[in-house]
């Protein structure tokens, strides 16, 4: 174990060490057990759930809550839809922020700060959900899957973070390296600039492919057809239909007993059934924060 | 800036097709940056199609909405709706729990990933990061609807974990959900579980491309573990710091609504009660679209001076800024 | 390297081209009729989520053929107003908008023209025009301001007069040898014994929670909840006392700042400080609310608390521990009238649960489909599911109610998912013959207590006729201005005094600051209203 290497270690950074650990050790814990009860609680009977007998084990084990949630055909269709969203996506808005991020970046770019200036202004005022949908209405994106993925392909707020990253990342002195070799800005950012980047724009990607994958307001202003839905659609009306009415009699009767007993499981699966698929994305993305990636993929 | 810049501006000749070093115009800019420009040019154009053009849809907070009319063709009523925002009976009371709110959540939420990233990134110990890593980004998930279920099964004074654990401390039994004092730490702590690793994402992005010879040189300058975090780890993170606090300050009268509005009962709505969450409660009713219309504008006009006084500090004192 | 940067350039640009390419008009127009000549019409439900795929409902298969039409369906079980406002302002309706209140009279002000006014329609409604005959308040629920309809109504006859109903354990009342209360004061002995003694024998004298009612909205008060206590005094809740108004001797009036509200909170207070009421009544959701009463295997929690339904409300198990109560009076000498929560009409009548755009391609096949479903036969099924799987045909012209095939299912939840149930427009007629289902029956016999208080109410005097009144575009902002004002001050109160007590002292500066919330302006615009109604019933 790395902990107690001690190997060139002082003693103070050997105190330091075991400190980070405590603190990461308490840290995962107070994470951990929320997200752990959820797991427990989806297997759970939901009467035990909500009154607090279930803490460290599943009471009441069944599956119901899965096979529920599988049981609907429409969430295979729903996966399959929001995975398409979400890469087309995905790559398009890395395609557009990227290259828009490097130009801004560029401090003899005279139109720099206004144009900054313009985008930022958009992550304030908008036209209000009428306008945009009026909008969408005429370039026929109502109903249409590119909904999902062209309008706003841009978003302000990752544009400016890798803009940030760029400026104060990318050592000046390469740029002009560059020059010498009579290397082009196209060239100069495809060469040096992205490989460079590989920890921003695992982060931008993420927070692109996150933003798509959990998306659901697109799915119900914009689209009619259920076959073009996305998971998050499909799941929320998997989820209501597990709900207890909260006006049980104003909604004319007692349907309550029946839902009840798996309300909960049904809560808690969705979420496990929404968030898998984004876990075992993480870990790919995840080694290029090590340290030292961005040197290595110069000489490399 | 590109003029003070003597690098930039040695740079700029290299690079430039243009032979002669004429005064910078917008004009020649579009001829000598003409590969800047093409590369930015489809991010303006999405821009432009798809927040500009709906833009005259603002007008709706001055006009009185006559669907009849079309969108735009209701009757000018000014700042009517705006005085009557601000002369309601609930004016003062919804902009003092909008700004305690969401300045709770900046005072105490912004640092929280920042701590949590360089603790993260000293962990030596290879799979227990990314074991930690990987666990404390997980809570961003949770819907809002579960996230408050959580909150309601694990804080419960009867029955949750958190009430037990309080009771087996002496801390009595406070109900955690019913106390017009706890509704704001609960919110924001909450936020925090949710958020902070999620957002130290982007910090530990900007701490992997620190070059690894600074760290053996100040290793070889006999620094210890805290010295290196401070010189060298934290200097790397501060632009991105810098930027994202001026975001984030542009954000002061925007809270969540609707995990508010999930976690508001009685007790609590004295002080949970919040610009977005009283719209939705006169909006949903009687279609008034342009009173709500107003009071968003009135928000985005307020939150929009912070950002620019905000940017204008930032400017001055460390020379990042987001324009 | 060139070639990789081209590449990237031209996937850049084909992107912005691919937006371009989108803006290509693909004409998606329905035709207006089918290949085999049915006319084609578009159609959106807003059903409960739990109702099954429109496409599996025999009897609505049969309607669509009666009537010659092919119904392409939108299906919306959730946030059906966020998609509401862009549909209706963009002027995006489909042909027809079923769903209760789907669209409400509000939006008929605001989106003018954009509904078909059906009244000068009824010759090719005569379903609907029977409706109006027999019942011809539901013409008035139908009937706008300015005297046409848009939206047709439902009635659905069979339910009960009120959703609340009181529940005791009396397996507790003999374990401890006490009678059923009768009145306020009995109550509380009641539950304080709950609260002292081991009441449900399971050897924890503090697992009792005496008394529990629904989760209190920071909007305003619901079904089950104690406010049908303050019948007790005389105050006939009816729809609207949400927010506190009732009608009293033909005066619209507001218990938020009458003093038997305050009288009803005192008790409250009371009762709570000595834990008489579960300590998490106002943190808990309903699902826990629900979850609690069923106790653990039959060991019963609850003793006294508010509900739709038995089984509903304790499950199968806990169910025959309990049993419904008369209403209460406030004290054994008190001779006051009692009275309880009306809720007959807003059970049995709906307004615009089905609307026709005014362009519609293919009005007549239209108006006739909407004139199959107000044939009470037809309607029977739109309410509880198909003849032949939920419904039997007994020969003589009468039907009976079929309990679900699935066995663990309760026959509420097999009607909802079998059918459009109570979201559906329909006319259940006085004459039609049909035998209910086990749910409605248990629901009209636990409603048996209190049939003799809501047959004696008043209903020209007494009950605030809400589901027949409308009101002008600015009363309706007025009133909800002023009524999210004054929830904002009164519901926090509410809970406040019955958790820390404090009215007392309250109490006038309390009545002064609701009066600033526009309180008065509301009641004198609910009495104009009123009062126009009465002049005209």
């Amino acid at each position: 174990m790395d902990l107690f290497n001690k190997k060139g270690k002082t003693t103070s950074d050997m105190i330091f060490d075991i400190l980070i650990f405590v603190f990461s050790v308490f840290v995962f814990l107070i994470v951990a057990y929320p997200l752990y009860f959820v797991v427990i609680a989806s297997v759970s009977d939901s009467t035990l759930v909500s009154t607090g007998q279930v803490t460290l084990y599943p009471k009441g084990f069944s599956l119901f809550g899965y096979t529920e949630i599988f049981k609907d055909t429409r969430i295979w269709v729903g996966y399959k839809n929001t995975i398409i969203y979400t890469i087309l996506g995905t790559v398009l808005n890395l395609l557009l922020t990227l290259p828009a991020a490097y130009v801004l970046s560029r401090h003899e770019f005279k139109a720099r700060r206004i144009l900054m200036f313009v985008f930022v202004v958009t992550m304030f005022f908008n036209g209000g959900l009428i306008p945009t949908y009026l909008l969408m209405k005429e370039l026929n994106l109502t109903n249409n899957m590119w909904v999902f993925i062209i309008p706003f392909s841009v978003n302000v707020f990752n544009l400016i973070i890798v803009r940030t990253f760029f400026e104060s990342s990318i050592p000046k002195e390469l740029f002009e390296a560059a020059q010498m070799d009579g290397c082009s800005h196209f060239q100069f950012f495809g060469k040096v600039v992205l490989p460079l980047s590989k920890a921003v724009i695992s982060v931008v990607g993420l927070y692109y492919l996150v933003g798509h994958w959990n998306d659901f307001f697109t799915g119900l202003i914009y689209i009619r057809d259920y076959s073009l839905q996305p998971l998050q659609i499909v799941l929320r009306d998997i989820l209501l239909s597990n709900q207890v009415f909260a006006d049980g009699a104003g909604s004319g009767g007692a349907s309550g007993g029946y839902a009840q007993r798996y309300a909960d499981q049904i809560k808690y699966g969705v979420i496990i059934v929404s968030t898998l698929p984004i876990l075992i994305v993480y870990p790919f993305i995840q080694k290029y924060f090590e340290k030292g990636v961005m040197i290595g993929s110069v000489k490399g | 800036m590109a003029l003070n810049n003597p690098l930039a501006k040695k740079v700029n000749t290299n690079i430039s097709n243009v032979p002669l070093m004429k005064k910078p115009t917008l004009l020649n800019t579009f001829i000598r940056d003409y590969q800047l420009w093409i590369m930015i040019l489809p991010a303006i154009l999405v821009i432009i199609i798809f927040n500009y053009i709906p833009m005259y849809g603002v007008q709706l907070a001055f006009r009185e909405y006559d669907f009849t009319k079309g969108f735009t063709g209701g009757e000018w009523v000014g700042l009517h709706y705006f005085k009557e925002f601000i002369n309601n009976y609930m004016f003062a009371d919804l902009m003092k729990n909008t700004v305690v709110i969401s300045l709770a959540t900046i005072i105490l939420g912004f640092p929280a990933p920042i701590i949590l990233a360089l603790i993260i990134n000293q962990v030596v110990w290879k799979k227990w990061k990314k074991m930690i890593q990987t666990t404390v980004y997980l809570p961003h998930f949770i819907s809002m609807v579960v996230m408050v279920g959580l909150l309601n099964v694990l804080l419960s004074p009867e029955t949750g974990i958190v009430g037990h654990i309080m009771k087996s401390i002496g801390l009595g039994d406070i109900n955690l959900l019913a106390s017009e004092n706890t509704f704001v730490p609960v919110y924001v702590l909450s936020d925090i579980w949710q958020h902070a690793g999620w957002n130290s994402i982007i910090y530990l992005a900007a701490l992997a491309s620190v070059d690894p010879q600074l760290y053996d040189s100040a290793k070889i300058d006999g620094a210890n573990r805290w010295q290196i975090i401070k010189n060298v780890d934290l200097p790397a993170i501060v632009p991105t710091m810098i930027i994202l606090f001026i975001l984030s300050m542009g954000n002061i009268l925007n809270t969540g609504f609707e995990k508010i509005f999930l976690m508001q009962n009685p007790l609590n709505l004295p002080v949970s009660e919040v610009i977005a969450t009283y719209v939705y409660k006169i909006g949903i009713i009687s279609n008034q679209f342009s009173y709500s219309a107003a009071i968003g504008l009135f928000n985005t006009m307020i939150n929009f001076v912070f950002l620019i006084a905000m940017n204008y500090i930032a400017k001055k004192t460390s020379n990042i800024s987001l324009w | 390297m060139k070639k990789v940067l081209n590449g990237f350039l031209a996937l850049s640009l084909s992107a912005t081209v691919l937006a371009a390419c989108s803006n290509e008009k693909v004409d998606k127009e329905e035709a207006a009729t089918t290949k085999d000549g049915k006319a084609q019409i578009t159609a959106l439900i807003t059903k409960h989520p739990l109702t099954q795929d429109l496409k599996k409902m025999e009897w609505l298969k049969k309607v669509e053929e009666e009537a010659g039409v092919k119904i392409k369906w939108e299906e919306v079980s959730a946030d059906w107003d966020q998609k509401k406002g862009a549909m209706l302002a963009s002027g995006d309706v489909p042909d027809l908008i079923i769903g209760p209140n789907a669209i409400t009279d509000a939006d008929f002000v605001q989106y003018q023209g954009l509904f078909e006014d059906l009244s000068d329609d009824m010759d090719k409604l005569p379903n609907v025009q029977a409706m109006f005959d027999a019942k011809p308040e539901t013409e008035g629920i139908a009937t706008q301001l300015d005297g046409n309809i848009y939206g047709l109504p439902k009635y659905q006859r069979f339910w009960p007069g009120t959703a609340t109903r009181q529940f005791i354990n009396h397996q507790w009342l003999e374990n401890l040898g006490l009678a059923v209360p009768t009145n306020w004061d009995e109550l509380y002995v009641v539950l304080k014994a709950f609260k002292d003694e081991d009441a449900n024998g399971n050897g924890d004298k503090n697992d009792e929670i005496p008394m529990d009612f629904s989760p209190v909205g920071t909007g305003g008060f619901g079904f089950f909840q104690p406010t049908v206590l303050l019948g007790s005094m005389g105050i006939t809740l009816a729809e609207g006392s949400g927010q506190g108004y009732f009608v009293e001797d033909g005066k619209v009036k507001n218990f938020f700042t009458d003093d038997r509200y305050k009288e009803f909170i005192e008790f409250l207070s009371k009762a709570y400080k000595e834990g008489l009421i579960s300590k998490e009544v106002f943190t808990q959701d309903y699902t826990k609310f629900q979850s609690v009463a069923r106790g653990t295997g039959d060991v019963a929690k609850v003793g006294y608390t508010y509900g739709w339904e038995l089984t509903d409300r304790f499950g199968i198990t806990l169910a025959p521990q309990y049993s419904p109560m008369a209403p209460l009076k406030k004290s054994a000498d008190s001779t006051e009238k009692l009275s309880w929560a009306y809720d007959y009409n807003s059970l049995n009548y709906g307004a615009n649960m089905i609307t026709l755009s005014s362009q519609s391609k293919n009005k007549e096949a239209a108006l006739k489909f909407i004139n199959e479903l107000y044939d009470p036969e037809v309607s029977m099924q739109v309410l509880f599911g198909s003849l032949g799987t939920n419904i039997a045909e007994n020969g003589d012209g009468s039907y009976k109610i079929l309990p679900p095939t699935d066995q663990k299912m309760d026959p509420g939840t097999w009607k909802w998912t079998s059918t459009w149930a109570d979201n559906g427009p329909m006319y259940i007629a006085d004459d039609l013959k049909l035998e209910l289902g086990s749910d409605m029956q248990s629901v009209g016999q636990q409603t048996e207590p209190l049939n003799a208080v809501l047959d004696a109410v008043d209903e020209k005097k007494d009950l605030y006729p809400g589901m027949f009144i409308k009101y002008s575009k600015e009363d309706n902002s007025k009133l909800s201005l002023n009524n999210t004002n004054l929830m904002s001050l009164a519901m926090p109160k509410f809970s406040q005094w019955i958790t820390k007590g404090g009215i007392e002292k309250d109490w006038d500066a309390y009545v002064k600051n609701a009066e600033k919330t526009g309180l008065p302006e509301n009641i004198k615009i609910m009495q104009k209203y009123y009062d126009e109604y009465m002049s005209k019933n």
